[in-house]
């Protein structure tokens, strides 16, 4: 069963002025219209431009919306709108239920005052009640880890450590409605983890509102995302991975970088043989290198390497070595790979030229070429693994 | 959750209407400052707590600025480099309460607008009951009147000054004055926190201001400057107040019936233009 609609955005705008001048004198002109009551100039006034414009959209419990989009795309700015902390322009947005918002933790902090302290300031500031953190106050210094630490004056905690803190003390919210700002990023691995699961927790009861520029976050608790291009709509829907994916394309980035030459060999190329880069998925991966060999003696390793979007290291294209004698001309080798089973998406090849395998680089180039597979399925994970059913008891 | 349960949930509206019911905003306002009092509190005890912990002294710099400016004025008026109207009751006490007066009526002008900007941290990135930062800014008021009184004590058993009835309007006559100007504080706050020139012509205008109050020394009985204190209606504020305190007859109560229907009035106007204009005015911080 579906839950009940508690975020409903119809139509969202929001304007904002580029020079601090304007922006104040309009300030004052909005002061004056909203203290009489009159009309606000809606239009675009001089120097001003929508940081949000024309957004829709209904969460309902137990749903999480991603918000995606580079940086000045407008989602903090819809993020604050939704949290009440500035009025709209144009459109309404309803929310039903108590808000919790994960947008700054540890704010009301002081950082003369211990972490003991500082639990009952921000605590207060985020809603609660003196009954409850009195109740909870236990379980936060628990979920801190912090214990040895919590008569310490805020200001000597690491940055990690104050993020700890906020978040155990926010954590202890029971919302309706989450806001869930880029909040994550500074904790150790370790306690990123127990946030999920604290925030796992909370999905089913609530309406979550997501701001990550961690497609992997995005991917794992999202049902539907918006993508967010100058305060506009460019993708929205269910179908995350594509939001996703959309999102990615606009970082393509193929520039190459050489790394380290010992000018032992040179005109390295790389060439994949398929039209525009691109293959098919499950078709075969073919490529080519050629270098000028200027005094190696032995054929070196070539340590091909395939990263995902976020630039992490998914693939080494592993190939048996073999002792061939080289003389000081041009070669020409061709690789192949059957069967190539990544998911949809950009791919870049950073190549290693070793002596032999592992051992001493001579050459590096980073982003040599850019891999596009193409599928019919649209999906996240990295690999499509094709897999048969065989057989049915 | 069954439908009943639905419909209790506490449903928000945000648009961009600016049709809005006084009386509405009136209702929002005090529910405002009652639900967000328990903030108020604790943020007001972190920022005491926190400013006399990193202190020897501690209350004592509450204290020291009023106790210097009427030590400076003590001097002068006994050994004679200046020549004041005699006070009824010894020089001293007359300016101590003057300059505690004054002190805490310079404070509470300031004070919406330094609250609003202590706390712009949260403002912008947290929604809670903003009247949590009057009632913040009031409490720590408090907190140093407390301490100023105190202080005025000590001189008035020193000066075997004995109170009279008069001394139950001391209260009354000090809050009022305090509601007065803290609403005035309020509803120039939007236009100060955009602009910073006015907190800048705040403490410039109080300065000259204080030199035609009778805060120092008396209304003069003839002359120009009697015209202009007889205009000025602080100096009605802070000669009744001092009188309340050292056993001398009020002055002017009629003065104190229209001060207190103005205040109660701007009172009402400062709750309305907070609550219209800090949604504005957040926008513009963290824009």
């Amino acid at each position: 069963m579906k839950g009940e609609v508690l975020i409903k955005a119809e139509n969202v705008s929001k304007k904002f002025a580029k020079s601090l001048k304007k922006s104040l004198y309009y300030g004052v002109l909005d002061l004056i219209s909203g203290i009489t009551g009159k009309d606000q100039n809606k239009t675009i006034r001089e120097d001003e431009f929508w940081a949000v414009k024309d957004i829709s959209f209904e969460v309902r419990r137990g749903e999480c919306l991603g918000l995606i989009g580079h940086n000045g795309a407008g989602k903090s700015t819809l993020l604050k709108m939704l949290n009440g902390l500035i009025g709209p322009d144009e459109g309404t947005i309803t929310i039903k239920g108590k808000i919790g918002a994960l947008i700054e933790l540890g704010a009301g902090f002081n950082p003369i005052l211990t972490g003991r302290e500082n639990i009952y300031n921000n605590a207060a500031v985020i809603g609660f009640s003196k009954q409850e953190i009195e109740a909870k106050f236990e379980a936060i210094i628990a979920f801190s880890e912090l214990e040895e630490f919590i008569d310490m004056p805020v200001q000597n905690y690491s940055s990690g450590m104050k993020v700890r803190l906020g978040f155990a003390i926010a954590a202890q919210m029971e919302p309706d409605v989450l806001i869930i700002d880029e909040v994550l990023a500074v904790g150790d691995l370790g306690f990123v983890l127990k946030c999920f699961k604290q925030i796992d927790k909370l999905i089913p009861n609530t309406a979550i509102i997501f701001v990550s520029h961690s497609m992997p976050m995005i991917s794992r608790i999202c049902s539907q995302v918006i993508l967010l291009e100058r305060g506009r709509v460019d993708f929205q829907g269910i179908d995350v991975a594509k939001g996703v994916n959309k999102y990615y394309g606009k970082f393509t980035n193929n520039t190459q970088s050489i790394l380290l030459d010992d000018k032992v060999i040179e005109d390295f190329e790389f060439k994949i043989e398929a039209d525009k880069n691109t293959i098919n998925w499950n078709d075969d991966f073919k490529f080519t290198i050629s270098f000028v060999n200027l005094k190696l003696t032995k054929m070196p390793y070539f340590s091909i390497s395939l990263f995902d979007k976020e630039n992490k290291p998914i693939a080494l294209m592993y190939y048996k070595e073999k002792s061939i004698l080289i003389e000081k001309r041009k070669y020409l080798l061709d690789f192949c790979h059957k069967k190539m089973q990544l998911s949809r998406g950009v791919y870049s090849i950073n190549v290693t030229v070793n002596q032999s395998f592992n051992n001493n680089i001579i050459y590096r180039i980073n982003n040599v070429q850019q891999l596009f597979v193409d599928s019919e399925i649209e999906d996240l994970p990295t690999f499509l693994l094709e897999t048969y059913l065989t057989k049915l008891n | 959750m069954s439908n009943k349960d639905i419909a209790k949930l506490e449903t928000r509206i945000y648009s961009n209407s600016n049709k809005y019911s006084i009386r509405q905003l009136l209702r929002d306002s005090l529910k405002g400052y009652k639900s967000s009092f328990y903030l108020a509190k604790q943020l007001a005890k972190r920022d005491i707590t926190s400013q006399h912990r990193q202190s020897i002294f501690g209350i004592f710099w509450v204290i020291l600025p009023v106790l210097m400016n009427a030590l400076v004025w003590i001097f002068l008026q006994s050994s004679g480099t200046i020549n004041l109207t005699a006070t009824a009751i010894p020089y001293p006490l007359f300016v101590l309460i003057g300059t505690t007066v004054w002190s805490i009526f310079g404070e509470c002008l300031n004070m919406p607008i330094g609250t609003i900007n202590g706390n712009r941290g949260i403002i912008t990135k947290i929604n809670f009951e903003k009247e949590a930062l009057i009632t913040l800014g009031f409490i720590k008021i408090g907190f140093n009147l407390l301490i100023k009184l105190g202080m005025i004590l000590f001189f008035i058993l020193y000066f075997q000054v004995v109170p009279t009835v008069s001394i139950v309007l001391f209260f009354p006559f000090l809050l009022l004055m305090m509601l007065f100007f803290i609403s005035v504080g309020i509803i120039i706050s939007p236009i100060g926190i955009l602009y910073n020139d006015i907190s800048r012509f705040i403490p410039i205008a109080l300065q000259l201001l204080m030199y035609i109050t009778p805060v120092l020394y008396v209304v003069p009985k003839s002359g120009l400057m009697q015209k202009i204190m007889s205009l000025n209606p602080l100096s009605y504020i802070i000669t009744d107040i001092r009188n309340t305190l050292t056993a001398m007859p009020i002055e002017n109560g009629i003065f104190w019936l229209f001060f207190l229907l103005v205040t109660l009035f701007l009172s009402l106007i400062a709750m309305v233009v907070y609550r219209v204009s800090m949604p504005i005015i957040t926008e513009r911080m963290s824009a």
